[in-house]
This record gives structure tokens, C-alpha cells and sequence, in this order.
């Protein structure tokens, strides 16, 4: 099981300092909130759309879409109630099935969730996770809670390991074929593995503990970094450009 | 020298974090309509077997940490929220002092705390952030049978891990 | 010049979970290591090794709650005033375990942490990370994730982050076990031309030591023996139960019915998730077999595909091309895990109950054709073979006794053809010599996977190697 979500490229965006780009992306999500007019919306995302596809890739972008597209169903078959008592756009026989009003409102808010989707997956697609990290840091996130992210990190593969070897050798003890089963009774047959899952997990927490203590964990010394934000040049002007960018979106509502 | 005890704690909520983002991810039952996951059925355990202040930090860090890895980080301040609650409210009403068992009373009164939080959480937050009151409206169904399933399927496995594994009533915080 | 190590009449008992009262670990033991000096102590598995290495370093009985007694001394200071992370510069301690000691998510970083944690600068930080991964062979391995390396992998990210903390007492449990030939060489030269002192605890691989140690001491009944090498060596191989005869030499029962499973022309891809691109291997295995009664060996190194290859012969995975058969019919998928017994390196992956008598019974249970009372008798039976108490819990047993415990419940299964992957990894020859014979007991054909030849020489009637993803018979 891979919990990367980092995909490598060497577009603009791979080159913005993370501190900026996590500013950038909270900024924008709140953007996506402001009244601005539907036009203006869509061009937005399609823009950002654009520069997602550039950086991370199409099929980064395709996927994306694919995962959302559930949510977005949901969003149309919905759209009967939304604003019932606007202009009627859709009438079936005297009934009114959906407004125009509601059409509109539906299409905002498919716009914005896409907005801040991929706004969202952006951010962890193009920036390395050890660096997000950092960037918390910098802003304050104690260490830690960034230790505990790096270490959940850390369990993520062996506990997912664990746990499907387990379902693997419960697979390899069962003396009958599998009939239908009844919902219930494949719960109940659930408990065992699950319960092997989880010692499994808890055996290894005293474990983890005596190892974090034997590397270091409680030194009085000030931990220094292996890795560092050094490597990015002229942070203040990512840091204006973050800003800017919503602003100027914001503005040019007035042309829509 | 046992006075400091950051390093047991940061290893359990870490530990208990990557259960919850295995059991939310790894595990699901197919059912008639599509997928149940189990992120429940791990805050539920947690709950029970550990203290309120671990159920919190691994119930949300923990679900907002698979929606990011499964590509809906959209998804992961709101489940941050409501399954910490969840977790947090779940601990506290179940929390006993010493050996005695939680009473029936307690046990149902968590569960239909933890089916509310988690129902009307997601609802109350999906149409304020992402979609609208009836998009929002049409999961309640589905969440109160995810998180009914998980809470039944949490108490049975907290006592099978009681039994299976004594040492970890040493491990509460 | 002041000891390293000074251990004065330290007593342990860990504390039990079930009621019984354990038997102590140690009785008064006593131990003096002068600094610089290389001591090699002589220790059968599960009497006590580990404990005595996660003592030296102050994580037990913090961490694994027991009662301890006695005075224990790291250069001059008594380790009751120290913390755990005050000994980072002064003990390093490598596992036998490589996944327990894991904190971080890459291979540079885990060499990293205890780095950060002495608050060292940058620069010279990259500077020894850079040294020990050169010295170590990681470069390829630098940002690949912990879970994915094999065996002889992990010990040698734990080695490279020794080296770089370089602290001046090194504490080796096992260190040789897993490694290749290379590696084990390239550890044994550290070791000698290194001004560090060292304690190796080991009962694999004496015969290559030679000349490597200063002191040779022996763990023998709670206390720690010296004395002339040979005695002490002829006296360690009784404690691990050399002398006595193999359990296989027992009589066990031919199978009326001789059944044969092989594999022709097999063919399967392994891929690796390697740093950059997954790498995917291929595996072929032109011909095997196994018959009942059997005790065939595949021997090879670590991530050679050993487990891909059993994967396969016990039907979780499904072959690309070629068949798996028995006796002539191929079999697949389910059908070939009824008759193909597997048995984890980790016995913990394959028991899920509270108690020893839920666990044997589990299967039993479902058959339909078993009344309660031969169930019951079944059980009863198993664990008496296995020297097994039914009321015990698993998870408080001890490795040797889940071991036995994974072998039992298979043992009930009654498979015709039984998988053992690195049944000696952990155990000593006898302990896994005594559970292949139980297995053996009804007429089984034994496939046991191993990656010490040393053992595979000593039971193999006939063996089999993998090497460059080509299985082929020795």
C-alpha cells in the first residue's frame, strides 16, 4: 500500500517554496467561497485546472476528476432542490423540475468543489511530504506533531502489511468453500482478523517507543534538521506572488 | 526515571493514527450499495481501550491523513473534525475508574452519540463547505450504518483484544 | 582503565500476565567488559539475550515491566541516573529485529534521526550520512521506504546508523543473521579494525569467527560463564539441544498414498518498488517437486524471491504461465490452499485467538463431520505433542512456544504438503528440528526455506537454490 502522493515533475510549481504554496492554497480555497460571478468561477478553475495538468500531469488531472465525479453526480441528480421557487427552466406537466436559479446554483457549486479539489491534491502532488512538514513547522506546527505524522507515515506500510498477511493466512486455514454468506455472520467472522491486526499494532507501540527513546527522543539539545527549506531562493517573492494571485482574481470579477 | 512519558505517548498516537488510516483504507466489506469502511470500527476500539485525548488526536489526524492519501484531501479538515469528536465524546462517556464494567446505559448512550457525530457532523459540515442541504442529506443514511456497524463491530473487537493481548490495559492515556 | 560495561548481581523476572509466576531470567549475573575490547557472548535464543541488550540500554523495564535487582555501570555512571537518550552517544544497540528499531519513513532519514537528536550541524551530518550509506551499499536504497527492503536490507540500514552515531560502545544482537557473505565480512572487518568496543550476542555463525574476539563468555542458566572457548562452546551447543539426537530421526508414518506436487515451466513477475521506478523481476522455476515424506530445502539469499515462489506453491498468488500439480491434476487458487500448508516467518500473522484451545479448535469447529467430543480430544492431543498449555494466551507465550503454536494449528489442518518459510530464524536448530518432525508425523511433504545453509545442509535430503530468479535443484 503506497501512501505517497507526491508525483515527481519539474513544473513552476515544483519550484515554489512549500511555505508559500501551503499560503497560496488556503488563500485560494477561501476564494473560492467569495461572490464571484459563475463565468469568472469557471474560467478560474479551468485556469487552474490548466496549471495542474502542466506540473503534475494529465493523467494526474484525469484521476482526479475520476475520484470527484461520484460527488458530482450527486451534485445534478440533487439539482430538482435546489432553489424551488425561482424561474422554472424544466417543467414536466405542470411541475416544475428544476429552476433556473437552481441550475446555476449547481453549477457554482460543482465549480467550486472542483476548485478546491484540485487545488487541494495540487499542493500534496507537487510538494515532497517531508517538506510540507517543514513548512508546518515554520509555521509553527510543534515538533511533535510533526513527529507523529512522520511516524504514522512510518506504521502506515506495516501495519497495512500486517494486516493483509493476516487475511491471507485466514484464507489459507478455511477448511470449506466460502457459501453465501449471511452480512452478519461475515462481520462476525471479521472480529478475529481485525483483533490480530490490532495486536499486531499495539505490540509494536512499546517497541517504537524504546526506539525513539534510544535515538534521541528527550535530549535537551535543540533537534537540528536533515533537510531544510535552503534550497529555494527568493521566498519573499513566492510569498507576494501567493498573495497576489487571489487578489487579482479577485479584481478581475469586475470585467464578468 | 519513569517520570517522562513523551516518548510512549507520541509512539501510541502514531501507532493508533496508522490504524485508523489502515482500517479507513484497507479494510472495507463490499455491501449492496457499495462500500463500508471500517475507520469506525478502529475509533470505536480506540475509544474504549484508550483515553479521550488519544481517541481525539488519532480518530482526526488519523481519517484526514487517508483522505489526503487517497487523493480527497478536500475532504480532511471536516473529517478531522467529526471523527475526532467522535472519538474524543466516545472516550469520555465510556471512561471508567479502575476494573468495573461500562454499563449498558453508558454503552448506548455512546453509540447513539457516536451515530449522531458522525451523521449530522458530516452533514452539518458537507453543506455548509461542499455541496448543498440535500446532496448532503442523501449520505446521512449511509453514514449512520457505517459508524452503527462500526461502534457494534468496536466494542466486540476492544474485548477480544483485551483477552487476546492483557498488557494493554498498562498502555491507556 | 574503566569498564565500558560493569554489571554486578542483576536479577529479572518480567512480570506475568496470566497468573503464573515467571521463572527469573537472571540470578545474580555479573559482567565486566573493559573498554576497547571485543567480547562474543554466547547465547542460545529465548534465554534471555535480548533482555539483557534492551537492559544495558535503559529501555527495560521501562518499556517491558519486569522486577530488576542489581547494579549496572556504563563507563563509571550507574545507568539508574541516566535516561535512555542520554546513552545515544555512548551504546548503540542493534536489533534482532530490524522493524522495531524503524522511526523513520526513508533510509537517510532514519540514519538522520538520532543525528538530529544529538543536535549535530548540517554539513557534518551529510557528511557521515554519505559515509555509511557508501560504506553499507544503500545508495540505491536512500529514499525507498523501510517496509520494502528485505531482511539483510534492514540490518544494514541499522549498521549504517551505528556507524554514523559512532558511540563508543556497540551492542550487536545477532548482527550476523541475515546478512550475506559480503556483509557478514564486511561487519567483521568493522569489528576488528575499529577502536570501539563491542559486545556481539550470537549463536549462528560461530565458526566464521576465528580470531574476531578478545573475550568469549557464555549465558548459561541466568548467569554469564567465562572460561576456555572449546568448553565453553562444547557446553552452549548442549544448551541449545545439539547433542541430543535430531528429532528427525523419530519414526513417523508413511503415507499410504505417496502424493507428488510439482511445479513445470512456472513462470512469475515480482516487482519491487525500488527508489525511482518499480523494478520488476521475473521468476522461473523450470521444475520442482516434493513428495509425502519428503524434507526438501530452498535455500538463497535475502529478496531473492524465496517467498514470491512459496506465494505461489501455496496458491495466494496466481502463476503467469506453467502449472502447479498434484499428483498429475493441476490445481489453482483455493483449491491448492487446501492442500498447501504455509507457514509464515512471523507466527503472529497466523493466530487470531485469545487462547490456546480457541485457536486449535477454530477450524475443527467448522467441519461438519467432527463431533464436540472429538474435537475435543483432537485438541487435546495436539497440544500435548506440541508441549502446548490450553489455557495459555498467545500473545504472553513466548516465541518458541507461538511458533510451535503456528505449527500445531496446521499440524490439525492436516495438509499433505506443508510450506515452512525461515522456520529457524529466531529458534534453535532443535526447537526446529522438533516442530518439522511433529509435521512430519502424519507423512507431510516439507518444503523448509531458509537462508543459513548451514541448517538447510543438515536436514535437507534434497535442495534447491534460487539465484538471478531461476529456481533450480542443487
Amino acid at each position: 500500500m503506497t501512501t505517497n502522493t507526491y508525483i515527481a515533475g519539474t513544473g513552476w510549481l515544483y519550484r515554489f517554496d512549500p511555505r508559500a504554496k501551503l499560503l497560496l492554497m488556503l488563500l485560494m480555497c477561501v476564494w473560492f467561497f467569495l461572490p464571484v460571478s459563475l463565468l469568472h468561477l469557471s474560467i478560474v478553475v479551468g485556469l487552474v485546472i490548466l496549471s495542474g495538468s502542466t506540473n503534475a500531469g494529465w493523467h494526474h488531472a484525469w484521476r482526479t476528476f475520476v475520484s470527484i465525479s461520484p460527488m458530482l453526480l450527486f451534485m445534478v441528480l440533487f439539482m430538482p432542490f435546489n432553489v424551488r421557487d425561482g424561474s422554472p427552466l424544466l417543467s414536466i406537466g405542470g411541475f416544475t423540475v428544476i429552476t433556473a436559479e437552481g441550475l446555476e446554483q449547481a453549477l457554482r457549486l460543482m465549480s467550486r468543489f472542483i476548485g478546491i479539489t484540485y487545488v487541494c491534491t495540487l499542493l500534496f502532488a507537487t510538494t515532497v511530504m517531508h517538506e510540507v512538514m517543514l513548512a508546518l513547522r515554520w509555521y509553527h506546527l510543534p515538533y511533535k506533531a510533526s513527529l507523529v505524522v512522520t511516524l504514522a507515515f512510518t506504521y502506515i506500510p506495516f501495519i497495512a502489511d500486517g494486516f493483509s498477511q493476516i487475511s491471507e493466512s485466514h484464507r489459507l486455514r478455511e477448511a470449506e468453500d466460502e457459501k453465501k454468506k449471511k452480512f452478519g455472520q461475515r462481520l462476525k467472522d471479521l472480529v478475529p482478523t481485525l483483533t490480530s491486526a490490532l495486536v499486531v499494532a499495539l505490540r509494536s507501540i512499546p517497541n517504537l517507543a524504546m526506539s525513539l527513546e534510544m535515538r534521541g527522543f528527550g535530549r535537551e539539545e535543540r533537534r537540528t534538521s536533515y533537510h531544510s527549506l535552503d534550497a529555494y531562493h527568493h521566498v519573499c517573492i513566492h510569498f507576494i506572488l501567493s498573495c497576489t494571485i487571489p487578489v487579482v482574481f479577485w479584481f478581475a470579477n469586475i470585467f464578468f | 526515571m519513569q517520570g517522562n512519558r513523551n516518548a510512549l505517548k507520541v509512539a501510541m498516537v502514531s501507532v493508533l493514527t496508522a490504524v485508523v488510516v489502515v482500517f479507513t483504507m484497507v479494510v472495507r466489506i463490499p455491501t449492496a450499495k457499495g462500500y463500508l469502511n471500517l475507520c469506525d470500527v478502529a475509533i470505536c476500539f480506540i475509544a474504549f481501550t484508550f483515553g479521550p485525548w488519544s481517541a481525539f488526536i488519532a480518530a482526526g489526524l488519523g481519517t484526514a491523513l487517508a483522505d489526503l492519501i487517497s487523493g480527497y484531501a478536500q475532504w480532511a479538515p471536516i473529517s478531522f473534525v467529526v471523527h475526532g469528536v467522535e472519538g474524543l465524546l466516545v472516550a469520555l462517556i465510556v471512561q471508567k475508574k479502575g476494573d468495573a464494567a461500562v454499563s449498558l446505559g453508558r454503552k448506548a448512550l455512546a453509540a447513539f452519540v457516536c451515530i449522531a457525530t458522525v451523521s449530522l457532523g458530516y452533514f452539518a459540515l458537507s453543506a455548509l463547505f461542499i455541496s448543498t442541504v440535500s446532496v448532503a442529506a442523501a449520505e446521512i443514511p449511509g453514514n449512520i450504518a457505517q459508524s452503527a456497524v462500526g461502534f457494534a463491530l468496536g466494542l466486540a473487537v476492544s474485548a477480544a483484544v483485551k483477552r487476546a493481548y492483557p498488557p494493554v490495559s498498562s498502555l491507556a492515556w | 582503565m574503566i569498564n565500558a560495561l560493569s554489571i554486578e548481581h542483576l536479577s529479572f523476572t518480567y512480570q506475568s500476565w496470566t497468573g503464573k509466576q515467571n521463572d527469573p531470567l537472571f540470578r545474580g549475573l555479573s559482567l565486566q567488559i573493559p573498554s576497547g575490547s571485543k567480547t562474543l557472548l554466547l547465547a542460545p535464543f529465548n534465554r534471555g539475550k535480548t533482555t539483557l541488550a534492551k537492559i544495558i540500554c535503559g529501555v527495560c523495564p521501562k518499556y517491558f515491566p519486569g522486577e530488576m535487582d542489581g547494579l549496572i555501570r556504563l563507563y563509571g555512571k550507574s545507568l539508574g541516573d541516566l535516561d535512555p537518550w542520554d546513552l545515544l552517544p555512548v551504546c548503540t544497540y542493534v536489533s534482532q529485529n530490524p522493524q522495531e528499531q524503524f522511526v523513520a519513513t526513508s533510509v537517510e532519514e532514519e540514519i538522520a534521526f538520532p543525528l538530529e537528536s544529538m543536535g549535530m550541524d548540517r554539513a557534518t551530518m551529510k557528511a557521515r550520512i554519505e559515509e555509511a550509506i557508501t560504506h553499507w551499499g544503500l545508495q540505491d536504497l536512500r529514499t525507498s521506504s523501510e517496509q520494502e527492503l528485505s531482511g539483510g536490507e534492514r540490518k544494514r540500514v541499522l549498521l549504517a546508523t551505528m556507524q554514523a552515531i559512532d558511540a563508543s560502545f556497540w551492542l550487536l544482537d545477532e548482527a550476523f543473521d541475515d546478512l550475506d557473505q559480503h556483509w557478514r565480512d564486511q561487519l567483521k572487518d568493522l569489528i576488528a579494525t575499529s577502536n570501539k568496543t563491542v559486545l556481539v550476542l550470537a549463536s549462528r555463525y560461530l565458526g566464521e569467527f576465528d580470531d574476531l574476539f578478545d573475550q568469549v563468555l557464555l549465558l548459561d542458566e541466568g548467569v554469564v560463564v567465562k572460561g576456555e572457548t572449546n568448553s565453553l562452546l562444547t557446553r552452549f551447543a548442549h544448551l541449545c539441544g545439539d547433542d541430543l539426537p535430531s528429532p528427525l530421526e523419530r519414526e513417523h508414518v508413511l503415507p499410504s498414498q505417496r502424493r507428488i506436487l510439482s511445479c513445470l515451466s512456472l513462470q512469475a513477475e515480482r516487482s519491487r518498488v525500488s527508489t525511482a521506478e518499480s523494478e520488476h523481476f521475473t521468476l522461473e522455476v523450470p521444475q520442482f517437486q516434493l513428495q509425502s515424506g519428503e524434507l526438501v530445502t530452498l535455500v538463497g539469499p535475502n529478496g531473492s524471491g524465496k517467498s514470491s515462489f512459496s506465494r505461489l506453491l501455496c496458491g495466494l498468488d496466481a502463476p503467469l504461465g506453467g502449472q502447479i500439480t498434484i499428483d498429475g491434476k493441476p490445481y489453482e487458487g483455493k483449491q491448492l490452499s487446501k492442500r498447501v500448508g504455509y507457514l509464515f516467518q512471523s507466527p503472529d500473522l497466523q493466530i487470531f485467538l485469545p487462547t490456546v484451545a480457541e485457536e486449535l479448535s477454530w477450524s475443527l469447529k467448522r467441519r461438519s463431520d467432527l463431533s464436540r467430543k472429538e474435537v475435543e480430544k483432537q485438541v487435546a492431543d495436539c497440544a500435548e505433542l506440541f508441549s502446548l498449555d490450553l489455557d495459555d494466551t498467545p500473545t504472553t507465550m513466548s516465541y518458541p512456544l507461538r511458533k510451535a503454536l503456528q505449527a500445531a494449528v496446521y499440524y490439525l489442518l492436516d495438509r499433505p504438503f506443508y510450506i515452512l518459510d525461515e522456520l529457524d530464524s529466531a529458534l534453535t536448530y532443535q526447537s526446529a528440528l522438533s516442530i518439522i518432525a511433529h509435521l512430519r508425523h502424519n507423512g507431510a511433504g516439507i518444503l523448509l526455506i531458509t537462508h543459513d545453509r548451514q541448517f538447510a545442509d543438515k536436514v535437507a535430503q534434497r535442495s534447491y537454490t534460487i539465484e538471478d530468479g531461476r529456481l533450480s535443484a542443487v
